[in-house]
This record gives C-alpha cells, structure tokens and sequence, in this order.
C-alpha cells in the first residue's frame, strides 16, 4: 500500500514536471547568406537557416564520437585553440568537450543532455549520418542550434560543414591517371569499412580509374586510416601482388610508404592523406619515385563548425550545407612550414589553412593545446 | 530477519551495483539544470535501454558459465534488419518487428546448437558466429541508412504522455488517471515489461532453474537429472532473443541501421562489464538481469557525470575529454573488485578454485 502511494506521488511529480513548452525551429530563409566566401553554400539548392538573434556570451558544447586516433585528437585541440583566441573567447561563456566513443545511443544522449542542460549550440561529430532526427526535433523545440561536421549527418534539417568525400576520390584518381597512364596495377588501401567517407572516397576513386578508356587492375585492401593498420596491409599485399604501379590511400599513408620502403619496392606515384609524416616523404623521396599527391580532410573544420555556430547565435542565416573548399597539394606544391612541418616528429594532420574564414592554424599553436582541459 | 539477512547476502552483487548507481547519479542529477525532471530520466533512460537489454542478452550465456561475444554483432544485425522491415502499414511495422525478434532468437539458438552439440567452448564459438552476424549485417546495410517509423521513435522515446498524442487515443483530453503517470519514460516501461512477461516467468520455470543449477555445477546438475542440453539450449535462444529486443530498440531510437563492426564491438564489451558490475558470477550460476540492469545504470552514470561537471571547478580535470576513457576504465575496475571481494570471506582457500 506504502508502495504504491510513493509510485503515485512519483508519477505526479514526473507528470507535473515534464516540460510542455514549444519553441519553433529555424526559420528556412533563401540566401544570400552570412560572409558567403567563408560558408560557402553546397549547391545552388541550398537553403539558408535563420535563428533569432540571442545575446551572447554563448555555451557551447562539442560532442565529439570516438577518440582513439590522431585526426580526432587533432581536431579537439584545434576546437579548443579556435575558443582560446580572443576575438572568439569573448562570445564563449562556456565551452566544453566530451567524446562518446563509438557508441551511437551514448553520442544521442549526450547532445540530449546538453540540449537539456540549456547550452545554445551544439556542434557534432556524428559516428552515424543518419539517426538524428529526433534529437534535432528536440532541439528545434528548445531553439538549440545543432551543427553536424566531419562525416556529416544526411538529415536536412540540420546546418552541417562538410568536404565532399567524391571528390576527394575524384582527384585520387585523376592524379593516378596523369601520374601512371591508363593501365597497370593499382592498390587501393581503404578506411574503415560501412563509413560513409570510406565509401564515398572508394566511388569517386572508383568512377575514375574504371572510367571507358582505362584498363587498371586494382587490388583492394583495409587499413583502417592508420599508419599501423595500412603499413601491415600494403606489406601483405606487396607480399601476394609484388609490383603496383600506383597507389591510392584513405590515411595511414605513411605507413603504406614505409611498407614500400621496407619490402625494398620502387616508389611509385601515390596519392594519400594531410598526414604531415606522408608530406615530409613526398617532398624527401620525390626523386625515388614517389610523385604524391596530398588531399586532407581538415581536422579544423571544427573551427569552421563553431564559426557557424556563432553566426547563427547572432542571427545571420547561414547555409544547411556549407561546402569546405579541399585542401589540396602535391610534390611540386607543397611548401616547408606552411603545408609541412619537417621538424615536427608525431603524427600531424597538416591541411589547417581556410582564409575565406580567416582561420589559419600553425602546427605549434594547435599542439600547445595537447591534453589540457578547456579552460 | 534470517531471511532477510540471507537475502541480501545472496544478493550483494546487485545491492553494491543498485547503491553506486544512486551515489553517481544523484551527483549527475544535483548539478544538472534540470537534474530529477522528466525531461532527464527520459533522456538517461533512451541512452541506457539498449545497452541494458544487450546487457540481459549476455547475462543468460554468463549464468551457464560460458560467455557471448556475438551479442553486439546479432544486436547490430538485427539493427540492420529493423530498417528494412520496421515501416509502413500498422501490419508491416508490427510483423517487422516480429521478424526482427525472431531473427534474434534464431541467432541465440544457432549459437547454443552449436555449442550444445558440437561440444565447443563458448569464446570460440561466438566469436565465429559473431564475425558471421556482422558479415550479413554489413551485407544488409553496407552503409548506415534505411527508414524505421518515425512515430514509432517519437513514442518509444519519450514519456508516456507522447504515446496517445501521437496516435491521437483521446482527442478531447486524457482522463485523470493518466495524468499520474504521463511523465514515466517510456524505455523504463518497455523494459518492466520485458521483466515482467519474459524474465520472471523464465527465471521461475523449471527450465530456468535449471540454467542456475548448470552453470553452478554441471556434473551434479547431471547427476540430479537435470535437462542440461534443454537448458542450454533455451539460454542461448533466450540471450538471442534480448539481443534481437536491443537491436531493434537501437534501430527505433536512432531511426535507421548501421552495421559498425566497432560499435558492435564496443557494445559486447560494455555488455560484459555490465553483468560483472551487476554481480553475476563469471564463474556461472549465480546472479541474473535484475544485477546487469543496475550494472548498466552505473555504466552510464559514470558517462553521464563527466557532462556536468564544470571545467573550472577542482574536479574539472575529470571534464578533460582526453582522460575520459581512462575514468571510465577506472571506476570499472574499483566496481568490479568491490564485487570482488566475496572472496575474503571463503573459508577455504581451495574453493576460489573450485
């Protein structure tokens, strides 16, 4: 009886105190945008997202998937110097991080969490494109604004910045035509299998060297975007395949060039990561036949995210897809202290550089953030 | 009084677990903004359901003495399946989902068939048959997509009171009475009606009984007559059925499948530390999913503290994302060792060994 009076009194409580207040979502606006050059809308479809205007400072929340590599790490710390620089810091109350890891429901629940918690903005680094929609309907109840970066997030009713992974594969692909001819063997060392970039990345490669005209065999393999994974793959594959005349990697490209170098093979043109390790050796085995190609998926794109975030606080409408611009250089571009960083030992993603955004990150301005917290 | 006193002593794994999660949560909750409100418990309940029910999954194969390490690829082969099937007409969706459940406990069966008759170790076994649910989920869904109802994630993702607004039961107002209890999240009933309708009915039926006598010790279980192979075999079937429940749960929280091999992964592994958090012996034969529920509660409070705690405070260092893990990893371990520490009131040094 005692019982079942306390479940009562619990159920009131519950009932009386769940929430029943709706606020609307953005407002779907048509462009021009906010300072077009830096939030460069995807396509001419495109349309804009237009909060109303709140006050600052803001609260800020990055929720971050998993953290066990570089380019993740990387990014945090790349977050967290864009916050610490003064013109930015003075918008920020508040800014804070926390990585899931690669558990789906744990990364809803945490943008949940913070929607709850009353921050304004929430930026993404989603483990899956596609699931959101409910937590975007709670947030465009509680007029938080969402922004999806990285993979992105397929849903368009979410403001996300992004690089086109196709194209990526694209321009792989074009330099390993103009580079190698139009037959011969090629190994192709994939990411992480079921990603959307890994697929995406895998078809533009695809449309290019399979394109009429071209007979490659390509041989496929798995490394996982990391050195380890991809410098073990590439020696099997040297092992059961012997010569390629070209090579295209996901990341990990390092450790692909490494395997070449250690199974004694010639270099050969290759196309790969921003790692900066992969930069160093292009530009030092350049003449051992490594003509590479560097394209990068920026980790300071989070940067670009945040920056979106905050125009959006303001009230200026900005793009549902903004279009990243791909860093992109090779061999002959590629310049000592600006796209590479020969003196840095570890692992670096060196593609930092978006002047349409002013945003521009050296090497040690982003390392200095390492491990430390927040504030 | 006896019987009380032997009561919680046979169930101290479950009471620890039940008194840790309180600690971390009215922790979490105290410094939340809108900490002890609907709102939250419906958003700490959608975060833990899954793992919860993928948690009971293992619990099954844990209590007969062996382990699954092919729970988290059937949940996400199910995930894949629920977003083939789970859409369109009130039949489709309700035949889907049956599907889905069914698939699940077909997988559970295939595993306790195997181990049953080809007389082989569990480990081995699941992590074969484990590699093979993440194969045809990959072929299902070789990149994250589909569609799962959307009402259906509106419903079972909130509290009671969406249920009838969605669907429009009544339009001239709910009658008084379900004012009451409008506010209960609705994973929190989905899972005491699971309790309800499949655990405690099974954990009192003779075959249930007979998983406890099995994984205590199989030799006497056999002896006494007991059905060893039955028993089995329905664990498994019953673990695979639970797996199936998270899987299509995940699919219906997040609207779409994804067959990542790392989530699955990461998912079996989270399932174990929540049965051991919860108390249930690895050894076999004592515990059961009332423990790995709480387990899981603890589990996800330790996630859920680290985004409360403000930076600048003298425990902002827990807030560091980078050491995250490491917490986590940590307070894991001080859970299990205090689960652990039966061992200092054995008797005899011998039995830690039997």
């Amino acid at each position: 009886m005692k019982v079942k009076a306390l479940l009562i009194a619990a159920g009131v409580g519950l009932g009386m105190l769940s929430s029943t207040a709706f606020a609307k979502g953005p407002e779907v606006v048509s462009g021009p945008g906010y300072e077009e050059a830096c939030f460069k809308p995807w396509n001419a479809e495109t349309k804009f997202f237009k909060w109303p205007a709140k006050p600052g400072p803001y609260k800020i929340a990055l929720v971050n998937g998993f953290v066990a590599n570089v380019w993740r790490i990387q990014m945090i710390q790349t977050a967290k110097a864009y916050a610490a620089l003064p013109e930015v810091a003075k918008e920020l109350k508040e800014f804070k991080v926390v990585s899931v890891g690669t558990d789906m429901a744990a990364q809803l629940g945490a943008v949940e969490d913070f929607i709850n918690q009353g921050f304004d903005a929430v930026l993404i680094d989603p483990n899956t494109p596609t699931g959101w929609d409910r937590v975007i309907r709670l947030a465009n109840q509680k007029g938080t604004v969402l922004v999806g970066f990285d993979n992105g997030i397929e849903s368009k009713d979410i403001p996300a910045v992004a690089q086109d992974q196709i194209d990526l594969g694209k321009i792989s692909g074009e330099w390993i035509v103009k580079n190698v001819g139009n037959k011969g063997k090629l190994l192709e060392v994939r990411g992480v299998a079921g990603t959307s970039v890994d697929n995406e990345r895998h078809q533009g490669f695809r449309q290019v060297v399979e394109a009429p005209g071209n007979s490659f065999e390509v041989v496929e393999v798995v490394g996982n975007w990391a050195p380890g994974d991809s410098q073990k793959a590439t020696a099997d594959a040297i092992a059961a395949h012997g010569k390629f005349d070209g090579i295209f990697t996901q990341g990990g490209s390092n450790g692909t060039v490494q395997a070449f170098l250690d199974a004694g093979q010639p270099l050969v043109p290759m196309a790969g990561e921003g790692e900066n390790l992969f930069r160093v050796q292009m530009a030092e085995l350049q003449d051992k036949g490594l003509k590479g190609l560097s394209y990068g998926q920026s980790p300071a794109q989070v940067a670009i995210a945040m920056k979106a975030a905050i125009a959006a606080l303001q009230g200026h409408p900005i793009p549902q897809l903004t279009s990243v611009p791909n860093p992109v250089v090779d061999y002959t571009t590629q310049k000592a202290g600006e796209d590479y960083f020969p003196e840095l030992k570890g692992d670096f993603f060196a593609a930092n550089a978006f002047p349409p955004c002013d945003i521009k990150f050296t090497a040690p301005q982003i390392m200095s953030q390492s491990g430390d917290n927040t504030k | 009084m006896k019987d009380l006193k032997l009561r919680i002593t046979q169930n101290i794994g479950p009471i620890l677990a039940l008194i840790l999660f309180l600690i971390l949560y009215v922790f979490y909750s105290s410094l939340h903004p809108r900490g002890f409100t609907s709102d939250l418990f419906v958003q700490n309940s959608n975060e833990a359901l899954t793992l919860i029910l993928l948690g009971m999954a293992q619990t099954l194969p844990v209590l007969l003495g062996g382990i699954d390490l092919s729970v988290g690829p059937l949940m996400t082969l199910v995930n894949s399946l629920a977003s083939h099937l789970v859409s369109g007409s009130a039949v489709e969706i309700v035949a889907g989902m049956i599907a889905c459940l069914v698939v699940g406990a077909l997988g559970g069966l295939l595993n306790g068939l195997i181990v049953v008759y080809g007389r082989l170790q569990p480990i081995v076994v699941t992590l074969a048959t484990g590699a093979v649910f993440s194969g045809i989920a990959l072929f299902l869904r070789p990149t994250p997509g589909g569609t799962v109802d959307p009402d259906l994630n509106w419903v079972a993702t909130n509290a009671l009171a969406e249920l009838p607004a969605t669907y429009g039961w009544w339009p001239n107002g709910s009658p008084a009475w379900f004012q009451f209890i409008q506010g209960i999240p609705m994973p929190i009933i989905i899972l005491v009606v699971i309790v309800l309708v499949v655990w405690i009915p099974f954990r009192r039926s003779e075959t249930g009984r007979a998983c406890y006598a099995v994984g205590s010790n199989e030799g006497a279980a056999y002896m006494s007559g007991v059905k060893i192979e039955r028993a089995k075999l329905a664990a498994y079937t019953l673990g695979g059925l639970f797996a199936g429940l998270a899987g299509l749960y995940f699919a219906i929280q997040t609207g779409s499948g994804n067959a990542d091999p790392i989530q699955a992964g990461t998912y079996t592994l989270n399932s174990i530390a929540a049965v051991v958090i919860g108390g249930t012996s690895l050894f076999g034969g004592a515990g059961g999913v009332i423990g790995t529920i709480f387990g899981v509660a603890v589990l996800r409070s330790i996630t859920f503290c680290f985004r409360v705690v403000d930076s600048d405070s003298a425990i902002g260092f827990l807030a560091n994302p980078l050491l995250q893990p490491m917490f986590e990893g940590l307070i894991l371990l001080l859970a299990v060792s205090i689960g652990a520490a039966g061992i200092f009131r054995m008797k005899n040094r011998l039995s830690i060994f039997r």
